[in-house]
């Protein structure tokens, strides 16, 4: 990437940003920009949406592609669940399964299952089922011993 | 953003492992009630090993089955068709076995009256797992509200 930097001796500074496609490098130079969060960019309907990961109910890996699922949209986000993860800095975020990961802040209600498994009902009434592999982790990560 | 601790192939397999022995020795405890009853209705005090040996070798063997073969439907999360259908399969092979095994001296209607009381102890026991995960579910949601609400402060002091 080409960085040009120009010092001004008079005029309103300003910063350009240009690219083709937005990528996590860009969102972070533009996150941090605009002085804001980590923000999430994803692809639905073919129109490029800013998602803040507080309004995330869920992310889901379907053949290698990622899809953040919000109240109203579902947008394809690049990369993978690993580097969401290590990019956001929300601590709500968990993974319940191989190919899942549920923003707890947005759980309306927690029922324990049969076999140790726990069914996560989030604000839009969907239903995510924390395996036994994952259920004693996210027992631990509620009592804060993270 | 939590790290990955998931629970590991032999911890999965032990927390199995440990779920049968405790059915096993639940039922062995209960069967071993009815056995000692019988014996004492019929004027005897002592109980044979071996009859008990036999009990708890059966408990075993059927709390393998439950888990693996007929979808552990004394921890169902509700009492279908199949849950019954395993509660009375496994109620028929501690019948047989008791019989085989000539634990109630091949008294047939001893054989029936054992029946109806492990059907009705798989019946208490699924009561006692679902009102156990009720108070667990509750514990769970006082958590979960606990959680988020410590989030959302940290999150306010952080503006």
């Amino acid at each position: 990437m080409k960085i040009d930097i120009k010092t001004i001796k008079e005029g309103e500074e300003s910063i350009t940003v240009r690219y083709f496609e937005p990528n996590p490098t860009v969102e972070r130079i533009i996150g941090i920009l605009q002085n804001e969060e980590y923000k999430v960019w994803g692809k639905t309907d073919g129109m490029t949406i800013c998602i803040e990961p507080k309004d995330i109910l869920y992310l889901e890996s379907v053949d290698d592609k990622v899809f953040a699922y919000t109240k109203d949209a579902v947008a394809r986000i690049e990369g993978s669940l690993y580097s969401f993860s290590s990019s956001v800095n929300d601590d709500s975020f968990f993974r319940c399964s191989k190919s899942m990961i549920i923003n707890v802040g947005r759980v309306s209600s927690l029922k324990s299952l049969p076999s140790n498994r726990i069914d996560a009902t989030l604000e839009n009434g969907e239903h995510i089922i924390i395996s036994r592999r994952y259920a004693a982790e996210f027992r631990r990560f509620l009592k804060g011993d993270r | 953003m939590k790290s990955d601790k998931k629970l590991s192939l032999w911890e999965r397999y032990l927390t199995t492992e440990i779920g049968i022995e405790f059915k096993a020795c639940l039922y062995f405890f209960a069967i071993l009630f009815f056995y000692c009853m019988y014996r004492m209705i019929c004027g005897v005090f002592n109980a044979s090993i071996l009859h008990m040996a036999e009990m708890i070798f059966t408990c075993y063997i059927i709390g393998y089955l439950q888990v693996y073969l007929f979808w552990n439907f004394d921890e169902a999360e509700t009492l279908g068709v199949k849950e019954i259908a395993g509660m009375v399969i496994c109620t028929f092979i501690y019948g047989l076995i008791s019989r085989l095994c000539n634990w109630f001296d091949g008294k047939l209607t001893v054989t029936f009256i054992l029946a109806a009381y492990i059907l009705i102890t798989y019946l208490c026991v699924f009561l006692i797992y679902k009102t156990k995960r009720s108070i667990g579910d509750k514990k769970l949601n006082e958590e979960l509200r606990l959680f988020q609400a410590e989030h959302k402060k940290v999150k306010d002091s952080g503006k």
